[in-house]
């Protein structure tokens, strides 16, 4: 499929030097001009140079610089004046910003979390000297040990990090003067429309935390409405309902579970289980899409119950929802590993457009005056704006209807009363045949186990797997007989140690085999060097028959042996012709 | 003395109609620039987007002319077509200062292009490069290799800037439109 069939290229700038993720881009009318801009919380070089960057159309129109690095960008409208444009919600670290108008209007933080009483105590004694400074390191890291890392305050945990005393030292003079807190940062935001469900209706903004909560925030007062908590850190979150009246909230957590919570709720309801941890989600209609580590989409609906699940052909980097109103239609992109995004259309793929690099980030909306524009920004900070085209469709090909194959009828044979009553005797007796066969299925297990412990006991196995002498034997025979040759290949499967005092002896019936030497001392046997034992042996026996070779391998003087390997000979030839 | 007077007048028609279809992404300009040429007490004051299309009709000197204004909206475009069939001429207005959408403009100058009604036909074709004096506009030469016109052979066209509220840089446009269609009509 042509990538250009569906999708005009806008604008495309290799240089743009951005670094961000789709939760961190967000396309809204901030001007009320009609143009929507995008917006972009740039993670700078992941370290510094943090930007919110606005874009109008293909010109970068405003940068504001961010202190720490961002989590999440959303636009809300956080109240009713004219001109109705909306408010940029940055979430970072602990704070959420809201800027208005581009400007900064207000800053909303995140309320503290009970410090661990020990850890307390610990740096009270510091700043009262009563403790020193490896004392407190003491106690910081068997604390650690105790709570976790998570569980300390971020004073604790930059401390712990001081590699030697002078740094530590000069840490704890630096800061033991100040409040101990300990604060939790925002994982993940969304909105959740307050009391009206239109589009530029009042919004509540909902975050997730590290400290695994979520909380609804007012957008006038800024308070915390409601806070609820879950099992685990949240990291994607799908919002729908209205705040006033019923409203859900689907959680994908970092433990690999979905959670929902509902008005009234305190905390998550485990909703569905996935097989791995999830790099997305998306929800439309009743149902929810989650792409997950281990290459696979899944579908649920709201209740849980998975719909479908589908096997993807390499790495998730992101996810994003198409929602495409004038074909009323929604649709699944998805970024992979290996530089394609892909469209699903539930669960069939209707498109592919090919990138230059792995892309990084994706949001779908309306951006200037398109309605349905999918900005990309790739991994090497290049961004890419795709125009959907208006005669695009994305119908379903059915795999060009049933194949011919298919259509012929095949001259099945009527039943005969045999497979009749073999098929009721089945349906009638289900359960006793199924016994049945787990019994004979246990049985055979049972004595599989045996033989494999019986051969254990002998040391009757080709491979030692004694923690003393690891070796591995293997034997072959050469020649046509009478007289054949068996060569024995043992090699010290040990990382480091050699083995010494090995011997092979050779074990036959002597009325059938006469072996040239029955005993053969091995040298020290070097790790990994394979040394290879020779011998020949004459068949002796006129009857023409052929016997069991026993190798055993034994070590100085003890009687049991370390391995054994049974050889079936074969049959001599040249006796067989005469 | 409007410009459509004008047209009239150069075209010297009797009696005669003569249709032109006004093309282009919506916020083009399209309505804008028509109304600049209408006659003082006809003008609107206030221009919104236009929805489905609208008909500009001027009567001078026993001749009607007609100026179909569609509406350039998503939703509206598969209207376009529909006027193919009866017009003399074509005017595309692009916004020059939407770079985004320049690639939009060109796959709907493409689609009109191929379109059974318009690919035979020599019927000449006016391109606005309209909101000029934004800042962020590009020039018309660019305009006109972003919508590749250089492909079209088998039509007359012409590219020109312009500022659909002053008014600069229509009337050049439409003299060679009227010039087109007066050869057009006495073949
Ligand atoms: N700066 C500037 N603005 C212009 C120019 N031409 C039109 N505009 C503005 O562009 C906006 C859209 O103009 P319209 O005439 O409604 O555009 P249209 O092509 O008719 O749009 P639709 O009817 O939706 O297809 C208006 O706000 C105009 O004032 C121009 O040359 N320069
Ligand atoms: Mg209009």
């Amino acid at each position: 499929m042509a990538d250009n069939e569906r999708w005009l290229t806008a604008h495309h700038d290799p240089l743009a030097a951005l670094y961000t993720f789709s939760s961190c881009m967000a396309l809204a009318d901030l001007h009320g001009d009609g143009e929507a801009k995008l917006i972009i919380a740039d993670l700078g070089t992941g370290a510094y140079n943090m930007k919110l960057k606005v874009y109008k159309g293909t010109n970068l129109m405003s940068e504001n610089t961010l202190i720490d690095l961002p989590t999440g960008v959303i636009t809300f409208h956080m109240d009713t004046t004219e001109p109705r444009v909306p408010a940029v919600a940055v979430a970072s670290g602990s704070y959420i910003y809201i800027y208005k108008n581009l400007r900064p209007y207000f800053k909303f933080t995140l309320p503290t979390l009970e410090v661990n009483p020990a850890e307390f105590d610990a740096w009270g004694q510091a700043r009262d000297d009563l403790l020193d400074v490896s004392m407190l390191y003491e106690i910081l890291d068997s604390l650690r040990q105790e709570v976790g890392e998570c569980g300390l305050t971020t004073r604790s945990q930059r401390f712990l990090m001081c590699p030697d005393h002078t740094s530590q030292t000069a840490f704890l003079d630096q800061h033991k003067g100040f409040i101990l807190k300990r604060q939790t940062v925002v994982t993940c935001v969304s909105t959740l429309k307050k009391s009206h469900s239109e589009d530029d209706a009042i919004s509540c903004l909902v975050l997730g935390t590290e400290s695994a909560n979520i909380f609804i925030l007012d957008p006038e007062a800024f308070t915390i409405l409601n806070s609820m908590s879950l099992p685990s850190v949240p990291v994607f979150l799908s919002v729908t309902g209205l705040y006033d009246v019923e409203y859900r909230i689907i959680v994908a957590c970092r433990n690999g579970q979905i959670y929902t919570l509902k008005r009234g709720t305190k905390i998550g309801r485990p909703t569905a289980e996935l097989t791995s941890q999830p790099v997305g989600l998306i929800r439309r209609d009743k149902t929810v899409i989650v792409a997950t580590m281990d290459h696979h989409l899944h579908s649920f609906n709201n209740k849980g119950k998975r719909l479908w699940c589908i096997k993807l052909p390499g790495a998730v980097l992101c996810l994003e929802c198409l929602e495409l109103r004038t074909l009323s239609l929604t649709l699944v992109a998805l970024a992979l590993a290996d530089n394609r995004v892909l469209i699903y259309r539930d669960k069939h793929l209707v498109d592919t457009i090919h990138t230059e690099d792995r892309v990084s980030a994706m949001r779908f909306g309306r951006f200037g005056r398109e309605d349905n524009t999918l900005v990309l920004v790739l991994k090497g900070g290049g961004l890419v704006v795709k125009i959907l085209k208006r005669t695009a469709r994305f119908d379903i090909q059915d795999a060009d209807g049933p194949s011919q194959g298919q259509v012929v009828k095949l001259n099945i044979p009527k039943k005969t009363k045999l497979f009749v009553d073999q098929t009721m005797r089945e349906r009638e007796n289900c359960v006793l045949m199924h016994r049945v066969f787990q019994h004979d299925l246990y049985r055979l297990r049972l004595s599989t186990a045996r033989s494999y412990v019986q051969a254990l006991e002998t040391s009757s196995n080709p491979i030692s797997l004694s923690q003393t002498e690891p070796l591995k034997l293997s034997a072959q025979v050469l020649g046509l007989g009478p007289t054949f040759k068996l060569r024995v290949e043992l090699q010290n499967t040990s990382p480091s140690c050699p083995s010494l005092h090995l011997a092979v002896i050779f074990h036959c019936d002597d009325r059938v085999y006469s072996v040239n030497k029955s005993y053969i001392q091995i040298p020290i046997l070097v790790p990994g060097i394979i040394h290879v034992a020779e011998t020949l042996l004459t068949c002796v026996s006129e009857l023409g028959i052929s016997d069991t070779v026993r190798v055993f391998v034994v070590k100085g003087k003890s009687s049991r042996p370390l391995l054994t390997a049974v050889i079936n000979m074969p049959v001599a030839e040249v006796f067989m012709a005469a | 003395m409007g410009v459509f007077d004008k047209l009239v007048f150069a075209l010297g028609l009797k009696k005669r109609e003569a249709s032109v279809l006004v093309i282009g992404l919506d916020n083009s300009g399209k309505s804008t620039m028509l109304n600049h040429f209408k006659s003082e007490d006809q003008k609107s004051t206030e221009i919104v987007p236009t929805v489905g299309f609208n008909v500009e009709k001027f009567k001078a000197r026993n001749v009607g002319f007609t100026a179909f204004d569609m509406s350039g909206q998503g939703r509206y475009r598969s209207l376009w077509e529909h006027y193919y069939h009866d017009c003399q001429g074509v005017i595309f207005v692009v916004d020059s200062s939407d770079k985004l959408r320049l690639v939009v403009a060109k796959d709907e100058l493409d689609m009109f292009l191929q379109h059974p009604e318009i690919r035979t036909r020599r019927l000449p074709i006016l391109f606005f490069a309209n909101k000029m004096d934004v800042r962020e506009a590009v020039s018309s030469v660019k305009v006109s290799a972003a919508l590749g016109l250089e492909r079209i052979t088998n039509k007359p066209w012409h590219i020109t800037a312009s500022n659909a509220i002053t008014g600069d840089g229509l009337h050049e446009g439409v003299e060679w439109l009227t010039n087109q269609i007066k050869e057009n009509l006495n073949k």
